[in-house]
């Protein structure tokens, strides 16, 4: 079997490695960075934390909210998949039909958003 | 793609798939017994990820990069990442006892579990021996992911619009259950923590801690004051204050 | 790759279906965007008005006969029925939910994701109002069971099944007071019925390998597919009685028959006593509807294969519903098992072959739904200053404290009991008739003996109301305000108008029995 239809995937990783590589190294490089010894201290005084986090590093709720939204919208890019690959032979109804798709899924994203669950207080 | 699935669906096998398999179909099973033996639940998770990841790619050499991409972001990506938040909302550290409460489950969970493994060992044999599929070849003949776009924006166009109501319950659901709304008069800051700390009828200062007697360990226990009261300021308010027997609340006697 | 076309959508068809999903994205939106204040008369009016729209495109719809979207949907005599049963029950329900009289802020929790039990939660449930995300979720509930009872194949029929019972396992969670059972409640009911859900898709995969052995035609999911390879296909029924063992699986946990009853004590109770009903009425009315598609129509060549492994699901629901209903102490669970009991009458009522049986179970459905609608109406009204007073001892007396509810709940439990004169009787005429006539004698001896059984614990609360002193624990019966009233009142008065002139409802359901193929 030949994998040639897959190259386009290798240059996409390659991409994202490359993307990735680039975003933390800019951080790096081109971020502000004045240390002192102050800086590193965890706390003024006291034991140094052992890298246990208390309570065995528990996440608060509000994680669950994050990853349900990000679960809904990864569904909602597998539906475009196919929707993408075959758009040339779809008629107009099928753009009416995934923008409906859309819209009824960012009504949920407005009312997440327009109730705080995306505010990190 | 085209000649590739029709090939992969006419049960021809080429090197580079078998090389593929090969390597992935050990990695795949070292995940799966990873994953079981792993003490640490992420650990457990983590080795999961390799297994799915396997299973994605040999869904695609088998002629379904549909599935296969499914697989990947939908279960490997979403589904796995789920379980993780699932088990850092537990804590990872929260490791499960050992000791079975239900007697003879153990036994019986490998019992079951060889059966099961019998049956779908059987199954397999039997399938490999001599039945012919069929189908896969019209249900392809476009192309995997086209063949499913036409099934989806068609004929079961009514489903797929439908799945959106169940993303819209799923997002409404998690602000729900998991959410908890500030008010902005509920949003207090630092100037009017202090204010109500030293508003007058307010103990400024700590609260006394419980008063842990020799004979009751529970900080239920009120602490005792330096005028020998009992406090009740020195207990959780959401727990009943223990009631003390005589002989807690009177002199141990060993100040004489 | 050639053109798609899209299939050709009856949208008036389908209106029923439309304006309640479209009100429920409507719901969202208005929990998005309108201030805290006015949501809650927002959201009721607007599910409110969307069901009587629903409503009114049924009765407009009544002499469709069709199929659309695709062979997804069929719009014919049993769905135009069930869906206006649904979209009655379920307004009367939505009275109930929204009543905000009888407990201040109504009967759900503040914010869900506050700790039960802390400090901040006793605080809430003193009087801050009920959230109203309630209302989109059971609007969206609603849409769901309407297009339960209306898809015509598998693949639409779960995701319906999906729509529907998601919202349900959130508003199970959703109790002002005794939240922890609430949660607890809604916990064992998503994992009991993620595992059904499961048990219905593999189901339906197998269903799917079976009809591919039909020679000269492609497989498929829809009904009339499914019939023709139950009919046709050369190849070995072992999928097909596995498939459909599995779908049955999945149809009878919704339905609440036993040995798949296991949640249904535990959820009623726990869950908001408004809910509770809405799920006793309308879920039972969705399941049962799609158990008779699923029964009559796509495995209607296997009559005689399924007809005696239901029948003993159906003997073994009414004896542990009616044998369980004696030993409970909680009224709530009581229900509950007099429900589980029902859907075994509601059985043998599938189990006729004839339209007669098909209208009789339609009919059944409706007069239950309005009963158990108004048994738990009556049920948020007996409370104490913790909340509902649910214990049955906390009952006795109840008749001489306020004789007008207790006379009422006593006209509803001898509805239940089958007493001549309440639409109890006339339903179980009308499901034990057709069995008859169609050979089931067994079932319906079954019925009676244990309808005798279950009036026993019914009749035992009755002479508790009236025959004991009230004392000092027996508590007050709040006066409701105007929605719960006209629940209430609907709920008795149809129980009585369906037990003295059922004619009219049982023609209506015989004209709509036939399914369209």
């Amino acid at each position: 079997m030949s994998l040639s239809p897959y190259a386009p995937i290798i240059g996409l990783f390659a991409l994202a490695a490359a993307f990735s590589l680039f975003s933390v190294g800019a951080a790096r490089f081109a971020g502000p960075h004045r240390y002192n010894k102050a800086k590193l201290e965890a706390y003024e005084c006291g034991i140094e934390p052992s890298p246990q986090p208390v309570g065995g590093g528990r996440f608060p709720i509000k994680f669950y909210l994050t990853a349900m939204l990000f679960i809904v919208f990864d569904i909602e890019i597998i539906f475009l998949y196919p929707w993408a690959v075959s758009f040339d032979a779809l008629p107009i109804f099928g753009f009416v039909e995934m923008v409906l798709f859309i819209v009824a899924v960012f009504v949920a994203y407005a009312y997440v958003w327009r109730r705080g669950g995306l505010d990190w207080d | 793609m085209t000649t590739s699935t029709v090939l992969a669906a006419a049960g021809d096998v080429s090197g580079g798939e078998e090389i593929t398999f090969w390597i992935l179909a050990p990695l795949a099973l070292i995940g799966a017994i990873g994953m079981v033996a792993a003490r640490n639940a992420v650990h457990s998770a983590l080795w999961l990820v390799l297994t799915m990841l396997c299973l994605g790619v040999f869904y695609v050499l088998q002629a379904g990069p549909f599935i296969g991409m499914v697989q990947i972001i939908v279960y490997t990506g979403a589904i796995m990442m789920l379980f993780l938040f699932v088990l850092m909302l537990v804590g990872r550290d929260a490791s499960d006892s050992l000791i079975e409460t239900l007697r003879g489950q153990r036994v019986a969970a490998i019992v079951l579990g060889l059966g099961f493994a019998g049956l779908v060992g059987g199954a397999l044999y039997r399938a490999m021996d001599g039945t012919t599929a069929v189908g896969l070849e019209q249900a392809n003949a476009e192309g995997n992911v086209q063949g499913i776009a036409r099934l989806l924006f068609t004929k079961y166009v009514f489903a797929f619009e439908l799945t959106s109501a169940l993303l819209i319950t799923a997002a409404v659901g998690a602000m729900v259950l998991a959410h908890i709304e500030r008010r902005k008069q509920d949003k207090v800051d630092q100037p009017s923590t202090m204010r109500a700390r030293f508003a007058p009828g307010n103990y400024p200062g700590p609260k006394p801690g419980p008063g842990v007697f020799a004979t009751s360990s529970s900080v239920a226990t009120p602490a005792r004051l330096p005028d020998g009261r009992l406090t009740e300021r020195s207990t959780p308010d959401i727990l009943p204050v223990r009631e003390l027997t005589a002989q807690e609340t009177s002199l141990k006697g060993t100040d004489q | 790759m050639t053109e798609l076309k899209l299939p050709s959508l009856d949208y008036a068809a389908l209106a029923p279906i439309l304006i309640m999903l479209g009100a429920a994205l409507v719901g969202v939106l208005v929990e998005a965007f309108v201030p805290r204040r006015s949501r809650h008369v927002v959201q009721l009016t607007l599910a409110l008005l969307a069901v009587l729209a629903a409503l009114t495109m049924v009765v407009l719809n009544a002499d469709d006969r069709l199929i659309t979207a695709g062979q997804a949907i069929s719009v014919d005599g049993p769905t135009l029925f069930l869906q206006g049963a649904i979209l009655v029950l379920a307004a009367m329900a939505l009275l109930l939910i929204g009543d905000r009289s009888v407990e201040r802020g109504g009967a759900f929790v503040a914010q869900a994701a506050v700790t039960a039990e802390s400090a901040d939660d006793r605080r809430q449930a003193e009087g801050r109002n009920g959230l109203t995300e309630i209302y989109p979720l059971t609007t969206f509930a609603i849409g769901g069971m309407l297009i339960f009872v209306a898809a015509n194949d598998l693949l639409t029929m779960f995701i319906a099944l999906e729509v529907f019972s998601l919202p349900l396992y959130l508003l199970c969670a959703l109790a002002r007071r005794r939240r922890l059972l609430s949660q607890e409640a809604a916990m064992k009911y998503f994992l009991l019925g993620a595992y059904a859900s499961a048990f219905f898709l593999f189901g339906v995969a197998l269903i799917y390998g079976f009809t591919s052995g039909i020679p000269g035609r492609g497989a498929g999911v829809d009904f009339s597919t499914i019939n023709a390879a139950v009919t046709e296909s050369p190849t070995s029924p072992v999928l097909l009685f596995a498939g459909m063992a599995l779908l049955a699986i999945g149809l009878l946990f919704k339905a609440a028959a036993a040995p798949f009853h296991v949640w249904t004590p535990d959820v009623y109770q726990g869950a908001p006593t408004p809910v509770t009903g809405f799920m006793a009425a309308c879920t039972k009315v969705a399941a049962f509807g799609a158990l008779l598609r699923v029964f009559h129509v796509a495995f209607a060549g296997a009559a005689w294969d399924f007809t005696p492994v239901l029948g003993a699901v159906a003997v073994l629901t009414m004896l542990v519903g009616a044998v369980l209903a004696v030993t409970q102490t909680d009224i709530k669970r009581l229900l509950a098992y007099s429900s589980i009991a029902n859907a075994g009458y509601l059985l043998v009522g599938v189990l006729s072959p004839s339209r007669d049986g098909l209208s009789g179970t339609m009919f059944y459905l409706v007069a239950y739904g309005f009963s158990v609608l108004a048994a738990f109406a009556v049920v948020t009204l007996v409370r104490d200053a913790d909340g509902e007073a649910t214990h049955l001892s906390r009952w006795a007396g109840l008749g001489r404290r306020s004789p007008f509810y207790a006379g009422l709940f006593t006209f509803i439990l001898l509805a239940f009991a089958g007493i001549p004169l309440t639409s109890g009787f006339t339903s179980k005429f009308a499901i034990f008739g057709p069995a008859l006539d169609g050979g089931q004698a067994w079932l319906v001896i079954a019925g009676v003996l244990t309808s005798m059984v279950l009036a026993f614990p019914y009749l035992r609360v009755v002479v508790m109301m009236w025959l004991s002193e009230p004392g000092e624990s027996t508590p007050t019966v709040t006066v409701p305000g105007g929605l719960t009233s006209a629940a209430l009142m609907i709920g008795v008065l149809a129980t009585l108008v369906l037990g003295v002139a059922p004619a009219p409802l049982l023609d209506l359901a015989t004209g709509a029995a036939d399914f369209v193929r």
